[in-house]
């Protein structure tokens, strides 16, 4: 059945030289699992674009909404957890997958004549993944992602002259709020995928116009003997010298399995990162508490670590000039590198150039992971209290040091006054058990509600 | 490549026999698994809203003391309602009539026949819909008009001299009420 349907569609649209094509194309030297990472990212992509597209059902790209609407889709709808976290741990995948590919055709050196044209696009196309991070982020409109996003965008305006004005650009306006979540919910979602189809489409043109570089020569001579050497009499390679090193193998299906193998096994591990890790939305966005320290996305751990090393007339060298010279570098590389070899060895600077750069990077990122764990934080427990005092508005009645009415007691010191937490716990259950007369309502919280805003309470003391 | 890669032609081989058919075993089940491991959980994602039946709450709509015998109340009251992530406000009301007993019977405030806001016409007794003309007599039996059905009667119960309903709506233009 399934056969006579694509007969009838093959003898209208020629569907079987499409096939060849797309199937037969050569992969020099044979498939190999190194060539995978491209296949990983590609699938990713996918994952993303459909994941987003579903997340995008419920979420409400406004201030007064985003939080609500993320913690709806976390806590009300089916599987909503999980579709947010497949997107959540997606998007580190992609960033993981895309170093891996960049390493492999580097090392390769995959870049060189004549495939420039798509090491650079290849550039773009991870500048524009940088993008779908760097506005995702914001989303949620968490504490995390507000505070996180205020510092990303300050950091542009140390670039001269035009900082401030982008800047502005990038907030649409003086402050971060409804019109700045609204053009990066449409820079995430509209924009940035429009550019990165079109980017994939030239990538994947090119690809198919120059084909896969392969092995470098000495990798294709090995695997050349090691074929020679199992291949029966009838069916053994010439082995004249040009024709020895154009043998190649098909795409489908060994390549193809080995993509969908590695597929496979990326789909599983972020599925299980989704439904083992759990990704708690911090408070909702407060502008007005600056105690927030907020953490990026680990991706630019190594970068905010580096910006804490520069300080004063220096620190636009690390804000600007030197990412603007690593993107150029990159984007140009195959310019700079400009030996006809491929094999690493013969290439001793670029490859050295290229170590130190992950030496760099990755020393940066077990510095800050490292400080990160060592600094002391404000108690979750505490911040969470004092986001649950903003929700259920107590500063309608209640007094916090200088803020709010004055119907019920001043909290400023309340930590002092009522220093047991068993006390605040029943009252909370019920205000009037322990303090009768109190015209304070009964507040629908739930136990973990119930401890952290009594941690918060005790938290509220002289000297802190 | 190995012992079983035919050439095809200048140098291109491709893997033949069961070892071919091997591999596309594992590509479709790789793709099976990855489809179904994302349809199952995308699906109900979608559909899961659509299958939530909220649980209507008691809310308090008035006094009884308040309530005339036999003459029939719009009672306006403010109810706290979940939509989706957000929690509105909404202005309701419903129609409550005391029985000489004390027992009170609280109407929807919608026709039965299309949906229409019904009024109670004080001078001939009746409630009466703008619309279509449908005519209720004050326990809510259809007296005239194309409704199909009596008005709908929403549970009702009275705690400590106050009125307290389940607000509900029904499917217009059935004989038989059904709940949305």
């Amino acid at each position: 059945m399934a056969s006579r349907i694509y007969e009838w569609f093959d003898s209208r649209l020629k569907l079987k030289s499409v096939e060849r094509t797309l199937l037969d194309e050569p992969i020099p030297g044979g498939a190999s699992w190194v060539y995978v990472f491209g296949s990983a990212t590609l699938f990713l992509f996918v994952l993303q674009a459909v994941t987003g597209m579903f997340l995008a059902i419920y979420y409400a790209p406004t201030p007064d909404h985003a939080y609500d609407s993320v913690r709806f889709i976390e806590t009300q709808v089916t599987f909503g957890w999980f579709v947010r976290g497949l997107h959540h741990w997606g998007a580190s995948g992609m960033v993981v997958a895309i170093g891996l590919h960049m390493l492999q055709v580097f090392v390769y050196g995959a870049y060189k004549p004549p495939r420039e044209l798509m090491w650079m696009v290849g550039v773009v196309l991870f500048l524009i993944v940088m993008g779908f991070a760097f506005t995702g982020y914001l989303l949620p409109w968490d504490q995390t992602a507000y505070w996180a996003t205020q510092v990303g965008i300050n950091m542009t305006g140390t670039v001269p002259l035009i900082g401030d004005f982008l800047v502005r650009v990038l907030r649409a306006g003086e402050t971060l709020g409804a019109l700045t979540l609204s053009r990066f919910f449409a820079v995430h979602v509209l924009f940035l995928p429009a550019l990165i189809v079109i980017g994939i489409m030239v990538h994947m043109f090119i690809l198919r116009r120059v084909g896969p570089a392969g092995p470098w020569t000495g990798g294709v001579e090995r695997r050349q003997r090691a074929v020679q050497s199992q291949a029966p009499p009838a069916q053994a390679v010439p082995q004249s010298g040009e024709r020895r090193v154009r043998i190649s193998e098909t795409f489908y299906p060994r390549q193809v399995y080995m993509d969908a193998v590695v597929m496979l096994g990326v789909f599983l591990v972020i599925a299980a990162m989704a439904i083992f890790v759990p990704l708690p939305l911090t408070d909702k966005a407060d502008p007005s508490d600056t105690s927030f320290v907020p953490v990026p996305e680990w991706y630019f751990l190594f970068y905010y670590e580096l910006l804490k090393y520069v300080h004063g007339p220096l620190e636009p060298v690390a804000t600007w000039i030197l990412p603007l010279l690593v993107v150029l570098g990159m984007l140009f590389w195959p310019f700079i590198d400009r030996r006809k070899s491929r094999s690493p060895a013969s290439r001793p600077i670029g490859m050295a150039l290229g170590a130190l750069f992950l030496l760099v990077v990755f020393t940066l990122l077990g510095i800050s992971v490292k400080n990160l764990y060592a600094v002391k934080r404000t108690d979750p427990a505490v911040a969470h209290g004092k986001a649950i005092v903003g929700r259920f508005g107590c500063t309608g009645c209640h007094r916090i040091h200088g803020e709010g009415g004055a119907v019920g007691p001043d909290l400023s010191f309340v930590g002092d006054s009522r220093p047991e937490r068993e006390w605040h716990l029943r009252h909370f259950r019920d205000p009037q058990s322990v303090s009768p007369g109190s015209i304070m309502p009964k507040f629908p919280l739930t136990e973990p509600e119930l401890n952290d805003l009594t941690s918060y309470m005790l938290s509220l003391r002289r000297g802190t | 490549m190995a012992a079983d890669d035919p050439e095809l032609h200048e140098g291109l081989v491709t893997p033949i026999g069961t070892r071919r058919t091997f591999f596309q075993w594992v590509i479709a089940a790789a793709a099976g698994l990855i489809g179904v491991g994302l349809a199952g959980p995308l699906a109900s994602y979608v559909v899961s809203p659509a299958l939530k039946r909220r649980e209507q709450p008691w809310v308090e709509v008035g006094t009884v003391g308040d309530l005339k015998v036999g003459e029939p109340t719009q009672l306006d009251y403010v109810q706290t309602v979940r939509d989706g992530w957000m929690e509105n406000r909404l202005h309701k009301a419903v129609w409550a009539t005391k029985q000489a007993d004390g027992q009170v019977t609280v109407f929807s405030p919608m026709c039965p026949h299309l949906g229409c806001g019904y009024h109670w016409d004080g001078g001939e007794h009746k409630f009466k819909c703008p619309c279509h003309g449908s005519v209720y007599a004050p326990d809510g039996k259809v007296l005239g008009g194309p409704a199909p059905r009596h008005l709908d009667v929403l549970p009702s119960k009275i705690e400590n001299g106050q009125l307290f309903v389940i607000y509900k709506e029904f499917k217009a233009g059935l004989s038989t009420a059904v709940e949305l």
